[in-house]
C-alpha cells in the first residue's frame, strides 16, 4: 500500500480547482495576467495528482481501485412501518472512486484542462468570470469521472452544463447565444432522460435492506456500487420474480423495463457523444465557442457521453447492451461515414473538425459494439486519443484565428511559409487524426476495428472506407491551410509564441507516446476490462 | 556466423537518430544537415553490407526477435525484426541507394533554403523503409508501410507553395491509402483466422506452406487479394497507378530514392514476403500475373507519348513494377525479386541522370533539350548505360532479369509472354526516343548554356552505372546462384533460348526505330504524330485515367457530400429548430419573469426538478 491510500487524494483532485477559483475571486478585476497565472497553476494541481495516481495505480495488482465514501444525504420517507420495518430511507453517498476505465479519462481531463487554461491567453474580456466558470467546469468534469453515486454523478454532470453554457454564451463568437441555448436545450433534454432513468434505478436496483440490531432499514440507495451489485445478483430484490418471491415484488425490473432503461441511457448519453442524428447542437458549439473552450468540449465533454454509456448503460445492463450490438455497430458506422463525408464538404475549418469529431466518435461506438476485450480497449483508446488530438487541433485553430482573423478554408493558404512550426504541428495533428501509425489515432482505430471484425466482418469492410475518407478530408483541409501560395496579407505573420508552443508540444508528446507505446494505456484499462467488463463478454456465449 | 545479423535492429536507428538530430537542429545548420543525413545512411549501409556477407557466407538460420506491443488478455500484438536472405538483400539496396541519394542531394539541393528539412525527411524515410524491410510480422510491417507512405507524401509536397506539388502529395497519399485499407482488412482477416492469432511471417509461411487446411481456400484467396490491393497502391499497379506520375512534382533525388528504387518496390516485397499465401491460391496468382502484365504494357505505351523526362521515367517505373508483379504471379519469386534488385540500380541511375540534366537546362520537356551529349559527358554515358539496362540489352543487368521473367512467361503463359515482349519493345523505343532527343541533335536554346554537374552529383551516377552494368551476373541462364540463395536451395532453372533471342531482338528493334525517328531523323516524328493524332492524345493523357477517376469517384463523392450537407442543414437542422422553437415558446409562457438565456436553463432545470418530484412522489402510490 502506498501513501496515496492514506489521504483523500480523490477529493483533493476534485476540489483543487475550487480552491483556485476562490483565489481568483479575491484577485483585483483588472489583473488579467495574475488571473491567468493563477488559473494555469491551479489546473496543474489535479494534473500532477492524477499523474501520480496513474503511475501508482498501475503497480497495483488486480486493479484495486482508490475509493472514498461518506454518507451524504439521507431522506427519511414516512411510510408506515409494517412487519417490524423501522424506517424507509433515501440514501445518497459522497462516493468517489477510480478504476481502469475512469482513471485514464480523469488524467485526460486534468491534462486538457491545463492546456486549455494556457490556451486561454486569447481571451479578451471579463477574465475573472471566465476563469471562475472555467475552474468550476473542471471540477464538474473531474467529478463526473470520479463520482460513484448516481445523484453525485448527475450533479457534476449538470455543473458542467451550466458552466459550459455561460462559457459559450459570453465568450464565444458572433452567434454565441444561439449556440449556448441550443447546447442547453439539447443537453437539458438528455439530462432529464438520464434523471428519469436514474430515479427508476434507485427505486428498483438501489433497494436494499439493512439490519442493525432490532432496527431494520429499507434503503433506496443511490450508490453505484450497490446498484451494480444488485443488478448482477440474481437473489437481489431487483431480480426476483413474483414466483420466486411468492408475492408481488415492487422492486422487480422486468426485461421490458431493462430494455427501456437501456434505451433511455443510450439516448441520454448518445446526445452527448453525439450519435447521429443528435449531433447538430455540437456543430454550433464547435464553431461559436472560443477555442480554449472547444478544446474542453471536444476533448472531454464528448467523452462523458461515452463514459456514461459504458458505466451506466453497458455495465448495469450487459444483457440488453449485448442485444443492441448490431444497432450500436450500425450507428457507429453511420457516424463514421456521415461525419467523414460531411467534413469533406465543409468550407470552414472548425466545421471540418466538428464533423471529424462525429466521425471519430463513430469508431468508439464500433469498438463498443464488438463486445470483446479488444474492441472495448479500442474504444477507450480512441476516447483518450481523440481527446488529445481534438484538443491539439483546436489549440492550433485558436492560434491561427488569432493571427489571420479567419477560419474559412478559402481565405487561408500557404501558412507553412510564414509559420513553419504552427503548420508543422497542424500537419502532425492532422496525420494523427487520420490514423497514422506511430501516433495515437491509429491504435484506437485499429483495435476497434480488430475487435469488431470478430463478429461483424462486412461492417468493418465498410468502415475501412471511412479510413480512406478520413485521409481525404483531413488532407484537404490541412493542406489548404498550410500548403500552396501564401496570400500577401499573411506575409508578416509571426510563428507560435512560447506560451502557445508549450501546450502544443505537450499534447503532441502524449499523442506520440500513446502511438508508440500504447501499453502504457491498455495495461491500465485492461485491469478493468478483465474485472468489470467480463460479464458483458460472458453474455455472448448465451445470447 | 551470425555475429552481425543479431544486431540488425541497429540499422534503422542510424537514420532515425539522424532525423531526430536534424529536427532538433532546425534550419540554420545547412552543412551539418548534409553530413548528418549522409552519415546516418552510410553507417546503415556499412552495417547492412556486413549482414549480407553474413548471409552469403552461409548462415542459414533466420534471425528473429520481437516484443509485445499491446497485450490484451489472451491476445498479443507484437513488434519485431527478422533477417532472412531476402531482407538482407533489401537492406543493402535501400541503404546504398539512400546513401547515394544523400550525397547527390548535397549538390542538387544546395541552394534550397529548406535543405535541412529535406535531409530530415529523407532520414525519416530511410528509417521507415528499413523498419518495413526488417519487420517480422504484418502488423509492424503495416506500421512502417504507412510511415514510408507519409514520408513519400511529405517529400512529394516538399515544395509546398506550388499548388501542383500540393495536389500531387494529396493524391499520392489518398490513392495509396485505398490500397492500405485493403492490407488492413487482410491483417484483420489473418488475425482472426490464423492459429493463435499469429501475424508473423514465419507462422504464416508454415500455416500456408504445409497446406494444413487450417484456412479455407476462399478465405486464402480473399486474404491474398486484399494483400495485393495494398501492394497495388504502393507499387502503382493499374488502376491505382495514377499517383506515381504526379509524384514527380517532388525533388528528383526523391523520385530516384522513393519512387523508383525503394518504396514503390515495397509492394513487390510485400507479395514476396507473404508468398506462401499466394501460392495457396491459384486465383490470386492469376490475378497478380494478369494485373502485372496489363500494367506493364499499359504504362509502357503511355511512356511512348510523354514529353516530360520525369514522367517518362515514372511510367516506365510503373511498367517495370508490372513486370515484377507478373513474374510473381507466374510463380517465380526469383524473377520478381531479381528484377526488383536490378531495376533499383538502373532506375535510380536514370532518375539521378535526369536530375543532373534538369539541373543544367532548367526544363523537364525533352523537346526543349537536345545536343547535351557533348556538354555533359558523364551524365550522357551513365544515362546510356541505364537506358540500355532498362531496354534489356546484354550484358547489362536489366537484360538478365528481364530475360528470366520472359523465359518463365514462355513456359507458363504464352499470352503474357507476348505482352512481356511487346512491353520490352515499347521500353526500348521510349528509352531510345528519350536518349536521342536529349543527348543528340542540335543544342536547343535551353541546353546551349548547359554544363556538367559537380562531382557530388556525377560520382553517384558512376557508382550506379557500374552496378547497372554488373549486377545482373548473379543470376544468368548458366548460373542460378541467386535463385538458389533466395529460395534456400530450391533452385529454379529457366533458360529458354526463344525468350533470349526474342527479347534481344525486340530490344534492338525498339532502339533502332527510335534512332531512325529521333536520332537519324530519317522518319519525321511530327508526321508520325499527325498520322494518328487521336492515339497520341489518348496516350499523352494516360488513357484519361484521371478524368475517369474524377467522373466516377470524385464528382459523385462531392455530390453525395453536398446532398448530405443540405440534408444536415435543412432536415436534421430543421427538426432541431422546431424542437427549439417549441421549447422556447413553452419557456416564454412558463417563465415570463425571467429574461435572456437564463430562462432557457431555468426551464431545463424545472423540467428536471418536476420529473424528480413526480418520480419520488409517484413511487409512493405504487403497490
Amino acid at each position: 500500500m502506498s501513501i496515496l491510500s492514506d489521504i483523500p487524494i480523490l477529493s483533493f483532485i476534485l476540489l483543487s480547482p475550487l480552491l483556485g477559483l476562490l483565489v481568483i475571486l479575491l484577485l483585483p478585476k483588472q489583473r488579467s495576467g495574475w488571473m491567468k497565472t493563477a488559473a494555469v497553476i491551479t489546473t496543474l494541481v489535479p494534473l500532477i495528482l492524477s499523474l501520480w495516481l496513474y503511475t501508482d495505480f498501475d503497480k497495483q495488482q488486480g486493479g484495486a481501485s482508490f475509493e472514498e465514501q461518506h454518507t451524504w444525504v439521507e431522506v427519511p420517507l414516512n411510510k408506515e412501518s409494517q412487519n417490524g420495518v423501522s424506517e424507509f430511507l433515501f440514501q445518497f453517498q459522497y462516493e468517489l472512486g477510480v478504476d481502469g476505465l475512469s482513471l485514464p479519462l480523469l488524467l485526460l481531463t486534468a491534462l486538457v484542462s491545463a492546456m486549455a487554461a494556457l490556451a486561454a491567453v486569447h481571451v479578451k474580456k471579463r477574465w475573472k468570470a471566465f476563469f471562475s466558470w472555467f475552474l468550476l467546469l473542471e471540477t464538474g468534469m473531474l467529478g463526473v469521472f470520479l463520482a460513484r453515486d448516481l445523484f453525485l454523478f448527475f450533479i457534476f454532470f449538470e455543473i458542467t452544463l451550466i458552466a459550459m453554457y455561460f462559457l459559450i454564451g459570453i465568450w464565444g463568437y458572433f452567434k454565441r447565444e444561439r449556440a449556448a441555448n441550443q447546447f442547453l436545450i439539447y443537453n437539458g433534454i438528455g439530462s432529464a432522460i438520464m434523471l428519469i432513468a436514474f430515479v427508476i434505478l434507485v427505486n428498483t436496483a438501489g433497494f436494499r435492506i439493512d439490519q442493525v440490531g432490532e432496527q431494520v432499514n429499507f434503503i433506496y440507495s443511490g450508490s453505484y456500487t450497490d446498484i451494480f451489485r444488485n443488478m448482477a445478483d440474481p437473489t437481489a430484490w431487483v431480480n426476483m420474480s413474483p414466483e420466486q418471491l411468492g408475492s408481488i415484488n415492487p422492486f422487480l425490473m422486468t426485461d421490458a423495463m431493462q430494455r427501456a432503461l437501456f434505451i433511455m441511457l443510450l439516448v441520454a448519453f448518445g446526445i452527448k457523444l453525439p450519435i447521429f442524428p443528435f449531433h447538430t447542437w455540437m456543430l454550433k458549439v464547435h464553431t461559436e465557442a472560443t477555442p480554449s473552450i472547444v478544446m474542453i468540449h471536444s476533448g472531454i465533454l464528448l467523452k462523458m457521453g461515452a463514459y456514461g454509456l459504458l458505466r451506466f448503460g453497458f455495465l448495469l445492463f450487459p444483457g440488453q447492451a449485448r442485444s443492441f450490438a448490431s444497432l450500436l455497430a450500425v450507428l457507429g458506422l453511420v457516424n463514421l461515414l456521415y461525419g467523414a463525408i460531411l467534413a469533406f464538404r465543409q468550407r470552414e475549418f472548425k466545421l471540418v473538425l466538428a464533423y471529424s469529431s462525429i466521425s471519430h466518435m463513430g469508431i468508439v461506438l464500433l469498438g463498443f459494439a464488438a463486445f470483446n476485450e479488444i474492441g472495448m480497449q479500442g474504444a477507450v483508446f480512441q476516447l483518450i486519443s481523440h481527446g488529445l488530438i481534438s484538443a491539439l487541433l483546436f489549440l492550433i485553430v485558436g492560434s491561427i484565428y488569432e493571427r489571420t482573423g479567419t477560419t474559412e478554408l478559402n481565405e487561408l493558404g500557404g501558412l507553412a511559409r510564414s509559420m513553419p512550426f504552427l503548420s508543422g504541428v497542424l500537419l502532425a495533428a492532422g496525420l494523427a487524426s487520420l490514423g497514422l501509425p506511430g501516433l495515437s489515432g491509429f491504435v484506437g482505430e485499429f483495435l476497434s476495428l480488430l475487435g469488431l471484425f470478430e463478429s461483424m466482418r462486412w461492417l468493418v469492410a465498410a468502415a475501412a472506407l471511412g479510413i480512406v475518407l478520413t485521409a481525404v478530408y483531413v488532407l484537404r483541409a490541412v493542406l489548404k491551410i498550410t500548403y500552396g501560395p501564401l496570400p500577401e496579407r499573411f506575409g508578416a505573420l509571426r510563428d507560435a509564441r512560447l506560451v502557445e508552443a508549450v501546450p502544443m508540444i505537450v499534447l503532441l508528446a502524449f499523442i506520440l507516446l500513446l502511438g508508440c507505446y500504447p501499453s502504457i494505456l491498455t495495461d491500465t484499462v485492461q485491469l478493468s476490462v478483465e474485472g468489470l467488463l467480463k460479464p458483458i463478454f460472458a453474455t455472448r456465449a448465451g445470447g | 556466423m551470425d555475429k552481425y545479423t543479431q544486431a540488425a535492429w541497429i540499422i534503422p536507428l542510424f537514420p532515425l537518430i539522424a532525423f531526430l538530430v536534424l529536427t532538433a537542429l532546425g534550419r540554420s545548420y545547412r552543412r551539418a544537415g548534409v553530413f548528418i543525413g549522409s552519415f546516418g545512411s552510410l553507417a546503415a549501409f556499412a552495417m547492412s553490407l556486413l549482414i549480407l556477407t553474413d548471409r552469403i557466407s552461409g548462415s542459414e538460420v533466420d534471425y528473429n526477435d520481437s516484443f509485445d506491443w499491446i497485450a490484451i488478455g489472451d491476445y498479443t500484438l507484437r513488434i519485431g525484426f527478422e533477417v532472412t536472405n531476402l531482407t538482407a538483400l533489401m537492406l543493402v539496396v535501400v541503404t546504398l541507394v539512400s546513401f547515394l541519394v544523400n550525397v547527390y542531394s548535397a549538390g542538387y539541393m544546395k541552394d534550397d533554403e529548406r535543405i535541412t528539412v529535406f535531409y530530415g525527411y529523407v532520414a525519416l524515410f530511410t528509417f521507415s523503409m528499413l523498419g518495413l524491410v526488417l519487420s517480422d510480422n504484418l502488423l509492424s510491417f503495416y506500421i512502417f508501410w504507412e510511415l514510408v507512405g507519409v514520408c513519400s507524401f511529405l517529400l512529394i509536397g516538399f515544395w509546398f507553395t506550388l499548388p501542383k506539388a500540393r495536389a500531387a502529395a494529396k493524391k499520392a497519399f489518398i490513392v495509396t491509402r485505398i490500397g492500405d485499407a485493403g492490407l488492413l482488412l487482410a491483417i484483420l482477416l489473418l488475425f482472426w483466422y490464423m492459429p493463435d492469432h499469429a501475424l508473423d511471417f514465419t507462422t504464416i509461411q508454415s500455416v500456408f506452406d504445409g497446406q494444413s487446411g487450417a484456412i479455407t481456400n476462399g478465405i486464402t484467396t480473399l486474404i491474398a487479394l486484399l494483400i495485393f490491393l495494398g501492394a497495388m497502391g504502393k507499387s502503382g499497379q493499374f488502376p491505382l497507378h495514377v499517383w506515381l506520375p504526379d509524384a514527380m512534382e517532388g525533388p528528383t533525388p526523391i523520385s530516384a530514392l522513393i519512387h523508383a528504387a525503394t518504396m514503390v518496390a515495397a509492394g513487390v516485397f510485400l507479395v514476396a514476403r507473404t508468398y506462401d499465401i499466394f501460392q495457396d491460391s491459384a486465383a490470386a496468382m492469376e490475378t497478380i500475373a494478369y494485373i502485372g502484365g496489363f500494367t506493364a504494357i499499359f504504362a509502357a505505351t503511355i511512356a511512348l507519348a510523354q514529353n516530360d523526362i520525369k514522367r517518362i521515367l515514372a511510367y516506365s517505373t510503373v511498367s517495370q513494377l508490372g513486370y515484377m508483379m507478373m513474374a510473381l504471379g507466374l510463380g517465380s519469386l526469383t524473377g520478381g525479386i531479381f528484377h526488383l534488385f536490378t531495376h533499383a540500380f538502373f532506375k535510380a541511375l536514370l532518375f539521378l541522370g535526369a536530375g543532373s540534366i534538369i539541373h543544367a537546362v532548367h526544363t523537364q520537356n525533352i523537346n526543349e533539350m537536345g545536343g547535351l551529349g557533348s556538354k555533359m559527358k558523364v551524365t550522357a554515358w551513365t544515362f546510356a548505360i541505364g537506358a540500355l539496362a532498362l531496354a534489356g540489352i546484354p550484358p547489362l543487368s536489366g537484360f538478365w532479369s528481364k530475360d528470366l521473367i520472359l523465359s518463365i512467361a514462355w513456359e507458363m503463359n504464352p499470352l503474357l509472354f507476348v505482352v512481356g515482349l511487346a512491353t520490352a519493345f515499347c521500353t526500348a523505343l521510349y528509352m531510345s526516343r528519350l536518349f536521342f532527343l536529349v543527348f543528340t541533335g542540335k543544342p536547343s536554346s535551353a541546353s546551349s548554356g548547359a554544363k556538367e554537374s559537380s562531382a557530388l552529383m556525377t560520382v553517384p551516377l558512376i557508382v550506379l552505372a557500374a552496378l547497372a552494368l554488373a549486377a545482373g551476373f548473379i543470376e544468368t541462364p548458366w548460373n542460378g546462384w541467386f535463385g538458389g540463395w533466395l529460395n534456400d536451395g530450391a533452385e529454379e532453372a529457366h533458360d529458354s533460348a526463344v525468350a533470349i533471342v526474342a527479347s534481344i531482338a525486340v530490344g534492338l528493334l525498339g532502339i533502332y526505330i527510335g534512332w531512325l525517328v529521333y536520332g537519324k531523323r530519317s522518319v519525321s516524328s511530327s508526321a508520325l504524330r499527325e498520322s494518328t493524332p487521336w492515339l497520341v492524345k489518348v496516350l499523352e493523357r494516360g488513357y484519361y485515367m484521371d478524368e475517369l477517376y474524377a467522373a466516377v469517384i470524385v464528382r459523385p463523392l462531392k455530390l453525395i457530400g453536398s446532398a448530405l450537407t443540405a440534408f444536415d442543414i435543412y432536415v436534421i437542422g430543421g427538426i432541431v429548430r422546431l424542437t427549439g422553437a417549441a421549447v422556447s415558446t413553452a419557456g416564454k409562457t412558463a417563465a415570463r419573469l425571467q429574461n435572456g438565456q437564463v430562462q432557457t436553463y431555468g426551464l431545463a432545470a424545472v423540467i428536471g426538478f418536476v420529473i424528480l418530484v413526480v418520480a419520488i412522489v409517484g413511487r409512493r402510490f405504487l403497490p
